[in-house]
């Protein structure tokens, strides 16, 4: 997902910084979201489309609800379609979802906030969410299928460990699967579980970066995982992804990939090519 | 088709447009003008002072002083921006108000009117870019005993009508 920082997004609304507070007190929208340093961050999406609403609206309150119904739109029609069990509708939202956006974008702004947003309205218990969840991942598979061969030179290791299709955290993780194996670098998962024979693995894959990816798994396998690699290759660069509060010891050279898996494929492949300094874990984290 | 002589088809010219006043431009929340008082270029319609309204265009007989209660409607006579004071008048946010039918808020309250849609017909033709400023006598949709006089014309740059309320 694209973000502006508040200086970007104001300039591209012609307004000031203090303007698009004051719109985000009234009007709650554009919403941002704040980085680790607590700096607004804005989604492109909803910035572009409060522009559009307002180059032809009749007062801001009502360019912000063309600006809402504009975004929601997709995300309403896919939520409404896997919330009733009509997958050939969710397959249809989706076909017209990519007509208006790159794939890259169709999964992050329409398929990942349909899907937080089942779970958020029927709970990750129900039967809505087992079919839902597994629909998204399973869309994302066959997206990832026709990715054309890897063309370009590295690769990356994904340790998958989310819990299983139903782990909140899957279909994200399944996301940067696609999006990093869209930029022509291999890309190969394995479950953090599976950890016997990695050496194996990380010989013939020679991976450039490991992301270890998901929450589910605890600190210990993850800690055993990541010396398998280590054994086995030495020293690469480690990354995680959705794995929440991380804690890391006071040694650890780790980066923290950014939640939206656009930018975290960005991220990895600067990290790849080994333009990115790891983010040095100075203290525990308190949380 | 064949044409006889120079008289069967020519071009003639449109219908002169009726001449339009002088305009002022105002912020559709606080009614400020904008520095210099000029029309706002596209993508730059936000209000520098309040930050809260679109810069519209209106004749200047009609548009409204900062302080006067006004609200704007579009075609459909959607309900889309109300001045602050408009806000305390009705009793209602303008983000509440908003997508509501202006009938929904005021009413004609005119003995005189020809009928008992005149104030929708004022506000379909000020909308549909008619001109004229017009007046009419309304009242809150809610309230008896209580009448303002009203203009209504049209603003733009996206058509719609203004109704600036008189609050003597």
């Amino acid at each position: 997902m694209r973000t502006l920082k508040t200086s970007e997004a104001a300039g591209m609304l012609n307004v000031s910084a203090n303007t698009l507070r004051a719109w985000e007190r009234r009007f709650d929208y554009p919403k941002p979201q704040r980085t680790a340093g607590k700096h607004r961050v804005y989604v492109h999406g909803e910035v572009a489309a409060l522009r559009d609403a307002l180059r032809d609206g009749l007062s801001i309150s009502s360019a912000v609800s063309r600006a809402r119904e504009s975004l929601r739109s997709d995300t309403h029609i896919l939520v409404g379609a896997l919330a009733s069990f009509e997958i050939e509708r969710a397959d249809g939202a989706m076909e017209a979802a990519l007509a208006m956006r790159s794939v890259e974008r169709t999964v992050e702004e329409v398929l990942l906030p349909s899907v937080a947003e089942l779970a958020r309205r029927s709970g990750t218990d129900s039967a809505a969410w087992a079919i839902g969840s597994r629909w998204a991942i399973e869309w994302i598979r066959r997206a990832h299928r026709m990715t054309p061969p890897p063309v370009r030179p590295g690769a990356i290791l994904i340790v998958d460990a989310t819990a299983d299709e139903l782990d909140p955290d899957a279909t994200t993780v399944r996301a940067l699967e696609l999006f990093t194996g869209r930029t022509g670098i291999r890309v190969t998962s394995v479950p953090v579980a599976n950890h016997s024979g990695v050496a194996d693995l990380v010989e013939s894959l020679r991976p450039g970066v490991v992301v270890l990816a998901g929450r589910h798994a605890n600190d210990e396998s993850i800690a055993r995982f990541a010396y398998a690699v280590r054994a086995a290759a030495g020293s690469l660069p480690l990354a995680f992804f959705h794995r929440g509060d991380a804690e890391v010891s006071r040694t650890s050279a780790v980066h923290q990939l950014p939640v939206s898996p656009s930018e975290a494929t960005a991220q990895a492949l600067a990290l790849l090519d080994g333009h990115a300094a790891p983010v040095r874990f100075t203290e525990r984290s308190s949380s | 088709m064949s044409t006889h002589g120079s008289s069967a088809l020519r071009i003639i010219g449109s219908p002169a447009p009726a001449a339009a006043g002088p305009r002022a431009v105002f912020c559709g929340h606080c009614a400020k003008t904008p520095p210099g008082g000029v029309a706002p270029e596209v993508g730059s319609r936000v209000c520098v002072s309040c930050g809260l309204g679109l810069l519209l265009e209106a004749p200047e007989a009609l548009a409204p002083k900062p302080r006067d209660a006004f609200l704007v409607v579009d075609r459909s006579l959607s309900v889309h921006a109300l001045s602050k004071r408009a806000e305390k008048l009705l009793g209602l946010r303008e983000i509440d108000a908003l997508d509501k039918r202006i009938t929904d808020l005021l009413v004609g309250a005119d003995a005189e009117a020809a009928g008992p849609h005149h104030l929708s017909a004022l506000l379909v033709a000020a909308a549909a870019g008619a001109d004229d400023v017009t007046e009419a006598v309304v009242r809150p949709a809610d309230e008896f005993g209580v009448r303002f006089a009203a203009r209504i014309g049209p603003c733009g740059p996206t058509p719609g009508a203004l109704v600036v309320l008189d609050l003597g």
